[in-house]
């Protein structure tokens, strides 16, 4: 793992996937966000930064 | 505003990322070629989003927020009318130019072009420019986080440059690049919430514009005359001054955006990235303009109910520039609300990197190298290029000072920028696509130019500026103005250049080869897919950015 942070998009995925962690247990503590607006974009992030961990780019092109 | 612990969090972990990347980059960072220009390495995916990222700074981001909210649908114009063009044209035709002669900055190309004069005046207020730029973006975002946040201004100025510092000193131009990428998804995700949250609070699309006045919704079919639309302007003024002259001004001679093309890995590639970088360029208003109307027709009587409303400045008047802050404030959760506030820090730092590190690698390259110290071994210009890194952060905070310290200032600098960036494309135009162009000509064109539109700027008034000379014309918009200046500089550099070339004599045709492109052999792009030629690729965006202006028309 420790050498996948040289790619980027797995920097940006692993950013994203904790910001979601955040939204997520944000929404699960604050009962009666209006319109569960953190939990839609928090799995949104999730979703994004999954995906951006996920894809695997050829190490010596970056 | 007030934010609670998960929005701190975001914010701290924002911080924690992009001074980690700082670090993760330093590793690699190995010769002044390394820092300064990235030794030509970076994917396209990358050269792409920080092509467009370095424009998406907190001016670009509050501004078009702003007038969208002021001029309606019209803002639209910045982009498919004052970007797309221009980024397919440097993309296609002078790309092979900046790519290909091996120059590492675009005054270095002057150089290689014309000479050592022009570079230097190009290098010299380039230089000066891009600091005062990040200084404005940093007064910026301190006097933001004290109005909305009630942030300390001097911790705010000094937290976000030390953060920037660290990881532009660490990993220079690469780790610019890195964070502006990351920026970019962070600005765009973190902001389409608001979108999506806002239109659906106003009824949709259909409904906003039921409420608003016609001229806020239409693009184009109020600009037959001045006194029909918001932005007061006729749409010849706006497709020259804005689509040609300041358009191709700016996307195809500022080191700042051309500077992330030219580190790409190959010929190719560096012609792929502005073009790329269109595609997200072109549907950027739905992140920056949308809101803007959005916020215009949620105060209209229909939709009071909704509470939402612009802040009133000082003077009693709507204060657009906190159209997003407002909009974040009235429709983010915490946590969300702490992305939100995230995107728009990121905005500002995205800004100032960019600035700072065009800046290093202009001073190191075309002003230490040229003119003080020639010949040193590449360890010595990467201990410059470091030491010039910090001293542009510092000269950054300074000028953040002066900026806070003196209201007009602000105005004053933009407005001496668009004297110098105004008539440069005809310099480029004429260099790389004329032979006869000469190095004298160049020089004078350019000083020429820059007159003209100080000259035009003080003999005509908008809004209550200019006319320091002489009130011989009035216009009716600031905006309308700044096009006219544009369009005038750009006509007197074009034809002084001209004159003067014509009574100097030219450089050798072996001199330009690789630099004019008559005597360039056009690059083959060999069997690529359609989709990575960039020929295509350029006339589909163009004629997608066509359409886009019909169905808004």
């Amino acid at each position: 793992m420790y050498k996948r942070l040289n790619e980027l998009n797995f920097v940006i995925g692993l950013f994203f996937t904790v910001v979601s962690l955040i939204l997520l247990i944000d929404n699960f503590f604050a009962k009666g966000s209006p319109g569960n607006l953190n939990l839609y974009t928090g799995l949104t992030f999730l979703i994004f930064g999954l995906f951006m961990i996920a894809i695997k780019t050829n190490r010596n092109a970056e | 505003m007030k934010l609670t612990l998960a929005d701190y969090l975001v914010i701290l972990l924002y911080f924690a990322f992009v001074i980690a990347v700082g670090f993760i980059i330093k590793k690699k960072i190995r010769s002044s070629n390394d820092f300064l220009s990235s030794n030509r390495s970076i994917p396209l995916w990358i050269t792409s989003l920080a092509f467009i990222s370095a424009n998406l700074g907190a001016q670009e981001v509050l501004g078009m927020v702003a007038s969208g909210a002021k001029y309606g649908i019209m803002t639209v114009h910045f982009y498919w009318v004052g970007a797309i063009f221009a980024m397919v044209f440097v993309g296609l035709f002078m790309m092979p130019f900046y790519y290909g002669s091996r120059a590492r900055s675009v005054p270095e190309y002057l150089k290689l072009r014309f000479d050592e004069k022009t570079r230097g005046l190009n290098a010299i207020s380039f230089a000066v420019m891009t600091v005062f730029s990040s200084g404005i973006s940093l007064y910026a975002l301190a006097k933001l986080l004290e109005v909305i946040l009630k942030w300390d201004f001097d911790i705010s100025i000094w937290l976000a440059a030390g953060i920037v510092m660290v990881y532009t000193f660490l990993g220079g131009l690469t780790s610019a690049v890195y964070n502006e990428v990351l920026q970019f998804f962070l600005i765009v995700l973190g902001l389409s919430p608001l979108v999506i949250v806002a239109l659906h609070d106003a009824g949709g699309w259909e409904n906003v514009k039921a409420q608003l006045q016609p001229q806020f919704t239409h693009a184009w079919k109020y600009m037959g005359h001045t006194d029909t639309n918001p932005m007061g302007l006729h749409f010849m003024s706006l497709i020259f001054g804005l689509g040609f002259a300041m358009s191709f001004g700016y996307w195809c001679t500022d080191f700042l955006v051309v500077q992330r093309a030219m580190i790409a890995k190959n010929m190719k590639d560096a012609q792929l990235t502005p073009i790329v970088a269109a595609l997200p360029k072109m549907l950027m208003p739905l992140i920056v303009v949308l809101p803007g109307v959005i916020a215009i027709a949620l105060m209209t009587p229909a939709l009071q109910s909704k509470g939402y409303s612009i802040p009133v400045n000082e003077m009693g008047g709507t204060d657009y520039t906190m159209t997003l802050p407002s909009l974040i404030a009235h429709y983010y959760p915490s946590g969300l609300l702490g992305v939100g506030i995230t995107a728009l820090i990121a905005s500002f730092m995205s800004g100032m990197a960019g600035n700072v590190t065009a800046f290093n690698s202009v001073f190191t390259y075309d002003i230490y190298q040229s003119y003080f110290v020639k010949r040193r071994s590449d360890r010595h210009y990467l201990r410059v290029g470091k030491f010039i890194t910090v001293a542009g952060i510092l000269f950054s905070i300074g000028t953040a000072y002066i900026a806070r310290s003196f209201n007009n200032i602000n105005d004053f600098l933009q407005l001496v920028f668009s004297f110098v960036n105004g008539p440069l494309f005809a310099t480029f135009l004429l260099g790389m696509f004329w032979k006869r162009t000469t190095g004298h000509g160049a020089f004078c064109g350019l000083l020429a130019g820059t007159a003209a539109a100080a000259l035009t700027h003080g003999l005509t008034v908008a809004e209550g500026k200019g006319g320091w000379i002489a009130n011989v014309y009035e216009i009716r918009s600031g905006m309308g103005q700044a096009f006219i200046v544009a369009a005038v500089s750009w006509i007197v550099n074009f034809v002084t250049t001209i004159l003067v070339s014509l009574a100097t004599k030219p450089k050798p045709e072996e001199e330009l080869k690789g630099l004019v492109y008559s005597l360039t052999k056009k690059p083959s792009l060999g069997t690529t897919r359609w989709y990575l030629n960039p020929v295509t690729l350029g006339v589909v965006l163009l004629l997608v950015t066509i359409l886009l202006n019909i169905i808004f028309f």
